[in-house]
């Protein structure tokens, strides 16, 4: 019942961050400078031509009824047309794209969760000790390089001296992402190098938290295999926080994969994104922006529940949640 | 003091951390008065000659420009702003997560609100948009809307900070002396939190860095023919296989600046954590 109740809680929320952040991006996008119909149609076009086209686009509505269009359209699955290529419907582009970056995030996910896990955990028992030192040293790197740093040096040594990988991830016409799978890898380390840092290190202090819990040193003092009780008892309670780190960061991911996507010319979101703002293509950037907040808080939402229904505390508690 | 020397002693990557900060304050001070090149100075005999060629210490770009004095005048606008931004969101953090925590009831649950739904946009992408709808961004203009995406974080931390000192007696005590909410705020509660006020501007330093390069390399930082580390990468970016060195030393660069900051506010925050 109180898992109910917290669940119709946080969708609530949602719902209201979502409102809310889409009209701060549509009012942001609203202060842009220049008019749109004189960017279509460019510095040569009549006064007539400009006005007829804003009448036609309905930009001379006031703001709350353009608002309340393109909300409506949102929620319809209408994310209206391109403003850079005329005539092209962004849901026709657009999905792909997201279908592309949610490929490069599970990729990701699949090389830095069990690297992280791991590492974090080793760090956690061998605290104090060299090992710990290395690992601890090295998540701190990695975890303040920008996503561009580590990708440029992981293609200088990649790429560049060992040539085993292509240094841009670009699809050639007519061919899918699947056929072109080695294009991922660069790209993903490049995420892995970033999120090694954050997950491991909160990897590291939980188990060592857990580490100090008295059933953990009852174990051990009783007399059983240490292997067996870092295994069995102490990683299943010190993952908790961890799978809530990584639930939280699915969303920054999505934000940092503007950066990577950028340095590869990988064809996701992230590049689509950055393209609607370099050729200044409102209805494009609205989409984009507004998904990857989707992505954002959607991850954050599921997290939550994820960890009330994983923590028997949260689950089997009575009263107010 | 003696505590901190102590600290220093048993941390040696706290150390190498503030001793590679130092010396990119210096090279940003003090480095163009001893550079033989000017960031735009177009060498045309040596276009994408390699390092140490015609008095070139790391080569030159497309354009023969020195790399190096590149390098060393992108570290004035880089640090500058990194600082200015850490300074004024965690003020800007300080003065709104005070008035909500100070208050509290409907002022903080609308305030924990309001942020909540704010930090739900990345902050890299939020000033990306922002910068890149305004177009042409300046140090002034980078500085007040990278500060702005981090206030909320800011916001949060101070807050949690104030509501840890607000049940402590001497805040009583300057309450019934009859001391205006101010006072009581900035005089009384500020010096006592100033632990993880500290932390968090050496963190947020470091965020700050990260952002900015990213910005950069995105094309919406410090616009051309100001050196700025992160458009070197992305403009050399496509020379990778032939001038690696126009790339790579750039990535160096921002590599070292955050790892130094990074090591820095990590043993920092251990010492404020030690400490309390």
């Amino acid at each position: 019942m109180d898992f109910l109740k917290r669940f119709g809680k946080r969708l609530g929320f949602m719902v209201l961050t979502m409102i809310a952040m889409s009209f701060l991006i549509f009012f942001l996008v609203e202060i842009m400078p220049g008019d749109v119909a004189q960017t279509v149609l460019g510095q040569s076009a009549t006064e007539e031509s400009v006005a007829a086209l804003r009448a036609r686009m309905g930009l001379d509505d006031p703001f709350h009824l353009r608002y309340l269009r393109w909300a409506g359209g949102f929620i319809r699955g209408d994310l209206g047309e391109s403003l850079y290529m005329r005539g092209v419907q962004i849901n026709t582009i657009f999905w792909r794209k997201v279908g592309h970056s949610i490929i490069l995030a599970l990729t990701a996910l699949l090389f830095y969760v069990p690297l992280s896990l791991f590492f974090g955990v080793l760090a956690g028992v061998k605290a104090g000790k060299v090992t710990d030192s290395i690992i601890s040293f090295f998540g701190l790197a990695t975890m303040a390089l920008p996503e561009f740093v580590s990708g440029i040096i992981l293609i200088t040594i990649f790429s560049v001296r060992l040539k085993l990988l292509p240094i841009t991830s670009i699809i050639p016409i007519g061919e899918n992402l699947w056929q072109n799978l080695n294009i991922l890898f660069l790209p993903a380390l490049s995420i892995t190098f970033v999120m090694f840092g954050y997950v491991s290190r909160m990897q590291r202090s939980s188990m060592i938290t857990v580490m100090k819990a008295d059933y953990i040193r009852a174990a051990i003092l009783k007399g059983m295999p240490r292997n067996y009780v870092i295994f069995r008892h102490a990683l299943k309670n010190a993952l908790l926080p961890t799978i809530t780190i990584i639930g939280m960061n699915m969303g920054w991911l999505f934000g940092g994969l503007i950066v990577v996507e950028t340095l590869f010319g990988f064809p996701g979101l992230g590049s689509l994104t950055m393209s609607a703002i370099k050729t200044r293509d409102i209805p494009l950037i609205e989409a984009c922006v507004l998904f990857i907040t989707f992505i954002f808080v959607l991850s954050t939402f599921i997290t939550d529940m994820m960890y009330a229904y994983l923590n028997p505390r949260i689950r089997f508690k009575r009263g107010d949640v | 003091m003696k505590n901190w020397f102590l600290q220093f002693k048993q941390n040696p990557r706290g150390i190498v951390g503030l001793a590679v900060l130092l010396l990119w304050i210096f090279a940003a001070l003090a480095g163009p008065a001893f550079l033989t090149h000017t960031y735009t100075g177009m060498d045309m005999e040596s276009q994408l000659t390699g390092p140490g060629v015609n008095g070139h210490l790391l080569g030159t770009d497309a354009l023969g420009r020195d790399v190096f004095s590149r390098i060393i005048y992108g570290s004035r606008s880089i640090l500058t702003i990194a600082l200015m931004t850490s300074l004024l969101s965690s003020i800007a953090g300080i003065i709104i997560g005070f008035t909500a925590g100070y208050f509290g009831g409907t002022v903080d649950t609308v305030f924990l609100r309001i942020m909540d739904i704010l930090m739900a946009i990345p902050p890299l992408v939020l000033s990306m948009v922002v910068l890149g709808i305004l177009g042409n961004s300046t140090i002034f203009g980078l500085t007040i809307i990278v500060s702005l995406a981090y206030t909320p974080a800011t916001a949060r931390v101070a807050r949690g900070a104030l509501l840890t000192c607000k049940g402590n007696e001497y805040v009583d005590a300057a309450r019934i002396r009859g001391e205006s909410h101010l006072y009581i705020m900035f005089i009384e509660i500020l010096p006592n939190t100033i632990g993880p006020v500290i932390v968090e501007i050496t963190a947020r330093f470091a965020y700050s860095i990260m952002m900015i390069a990213s910005l950069g390399f995105l094309g919406v930082g410090l616009q051309p023919p100001t050196p700025d580390w992160g458009m070197m990468v992305i403009e050399n970016k496509s020379l990778i296989l032939e001038a690696p060195w126009t790339v790579l030393y750039p990535s160096l660069a921002i590599a070292s600046l955050v790892i130094a900051v990074s090591l820095f506010s990590d043993f920092i925050s251990k010492v404020m954590i030690h400490e309390n």
